[in-house]
């Protein structure tokens, strides 16, 4: 019984020190005053991050929004309903699949390299000899990584719903020969800009916060090892992925008033 | 400053003195790595920090540059007491050390020309073409000027020390802190690395701290030397004094013996014993 008490013990000492860790890197690199001439190092970051995730981004939103329109159809047609096809993809897409697909895609992408590049860093020295020049590389490696995940995972998400909703048009006006005008018209009319597209934005600015966190401290907080930042890009990718879906449960029963 | 052997100075700080260091404690865990270290770095001078692996040469430089804390004791750099101060003062402090890390730690996202100029970049508001005659003349001072286009995956180990070293005097510190400058270089290298300390030191009036175990190369520079063992300054003083020492642990450092107070092997069960239980090597 003992044994069992120490190891749960030092499982909560060890999950409390991770979490208090986490929230000193947070409060150093993002509340404590962000700085103006650090913006460059940000807008270097939207392109390694953001902009580097675009094209894994548009290739599974057309494919999603393909495979949707094609289920859709086979449903709606039975009811005589395929005009509705528009409207549901689009919903499925701004609401749901769009914030967490793309939030999964940008964990895999661009947080697993975040977190090697940032541990790589730290096993070479390379953050020691920042802090001995007097730099503070949680401002300037931490912060910006964070400001430009929080900018850019919204614009993904963005970018995987409008592209997802393209790739239905192609395969179920283009294809399936639903009727234009029902499938744009309806869709215009049921979704709702506040209602629907908004939340969907901040769900994806909530995983974009989330997932950018976990990988820059997983990389900060690594083993200087190679094993220590192979486990490390590990972590990242399941804690973000589970902290997604997770949260996607709470966010939709919350924001959607459930 | 009268040195002593197995003890430390038996005088009190001086304002002269750059780093001084009281009592100083620190645990990793249950293991005690300094047990009471006291030791002062005069200003201007050279002094080498030497012992056996392990011993906490290199945690000592961190202790100074205020990235280890210590459990008790007093660090203090420039009068300044390292420990006690707020973060961005820290930070602040930092900007008057220079550090030149074993593995030159340089930026692999940048060339060489850009590692010198970062910390000049981003501690003071200097006008393109100055930074870049800054840059060139601290690589001209390594005489590696014309490797300011390269990137550190593109040079050997004493460049990438020697880039490191002009990046760590690109904003001209008061004190500099060399870990094991001389580890892996070549005789050629080394005799480079060993110049140019020596050379900042009496140009720019710097004061070197040089952790090493070379003590040939340390001893050839050095003003004053330390002996690390066991979490205690076991010895001090000039190069000849050290040479001179008679205490067992200094003897069998100096003149690298095997045999004698550092033990050779690991402590381990009896070696006869761990062979005929086979199915206990390894646990």
């Amino acid at each position: 019984m003992v044994p069992y008490l120490r190891q749960l013990g030092q499982l909560t000492l060890r999950v409390f020190g991770t979490v208090g860790r986490a929230g000193r890197v947070w409060w150093h690199a993002v509340w404590r005053r962000p700085r103006l001439r650090n913006l460059p190092l940000v807008i270097a970051q939207i392109y390694q991050l953001g902009v580097l995730s675009v094209v894994i981004t548009v290739l599974s939103g057309f494919s999603i929004g393909a495979v949707l329109a094609l289920q859709g159809y086979n449903q709606l047609v039975r009811y005589g309903s395929e005009s509705a096809l528009g409207l549901g993809v689009a919903l499925v897409l701004v609401m749901e699949i769009g914030p967490v697909v793309s939030a999964l895609l940008f964990a895999g992408r661009a947080g697993s390299a975040v977190t090697a590049e940032i541990g790589l860093a730290k096993a070479t020295e390379q953050l020691s000899s920042m802090e001995m020049m007097g730099v503070d590389p949680l401002q300037r490696i931490i912060s910006p990584r964070l400001w430009a995940g929080f900018i850019s995972m919204p614009i993904l998400a963005l970018l995987f719903s409008a592209v997802g909703i393209w790739g239905a048009a192609l395969v179920g006006v283009g294809w399936l020969g639903v009727y234009e005008g029902a499938f744009w018209s309806v869709m215009q009319e049921g979704v709702d800009f506040v209602s629907h597209v908004l939340k969907g934005i901040v769900k994806s600015i909530v995983f974009g916060a989330v997932v950018t966190w976990i990988a820059v401290f997983e990389g900060y907080d690594a083993e200087p090892t190679s094993e220590g930042i192979a486990a490390a890009t590990t972590r990242t990718v399941v804690y973000s992925s589970v902290s997604i879906l997770v949260l996607d449960f709470f966010l939709t029963l919350v924001m959607f008033n459930l | 400053m009268a040195p002593c052997v197995e003890g430390v100075w038996k005088v009190g700080p001086l304002m002269s003195d750059h780093v001084v260091m009281e009592n100083v404690v620190l645990r990793r865990g249950l293991r005690r790595v300094f047990e009471g270290i006291d030791l002062t770095i005069p200003r201007g001078k050279v002094v080498a920090i030497m012992g056996p692996s392990g011993t906490g040469k290199t945690t000592l430089l961190r202790l100074i540059g205020g990235q280890v804390l210590p459990d008790s004791g007093s660090v203090m750099v420039n009068g300044q007491e390292i420990p006690r101060l707020t973060r961005n003062e820290l930070f602040a402090a930092r900007r008057h050390m220079g550090m030149l890390f074993q593995s030159g730690a340089l930026f692999s996202d940048m060339s060489v020309f850009e590692n010198v100029a970062f910390p000049i970049r981003v501690h003071t508001t200097l006008q393109e073409s100055m930074i870049r005659d800054l840059v060139l003349l601290k690589l001209e001072s390594v005489g590696l000027r014309g490797a300011a286009p390269l990137f550190p995956n593109e040079l050997s180990g004493g460049m990438n020390r020697r880039v490191a070293l002009a990046r760590a005097i690109a904003l001209d510190p008061d004190i500099i802190m060399y870990d094991e400058p001389f580890t892996g270089l070549d005789p050629i290298a080394m005799g480079v690395i060993v110049s140019l300390i020596r050379t900042l030191n009496q140009v720019y009036g710097m004061t070197s701290i040089i952790v090493s175990h070379d003590i040939a190369e340390a001893a050839s520079i050095a003003d004053f030397i330390y002996l690390i063992a066991d979490g205690r300054i076991i010895a001090s003083g000039t190069p000849q004094e050290i040479y001179a020492e008679q205490s067992p642990r200094v003897k069998q450092f100096v003149g690298g013996l095997p045999d004698g107070p550092v033990p050779f092997h690991y402590p381990a069960a009896d070696l006869e014993e761990e062979l005929l239980e086979p199915d206990e090597i390894g646990r």
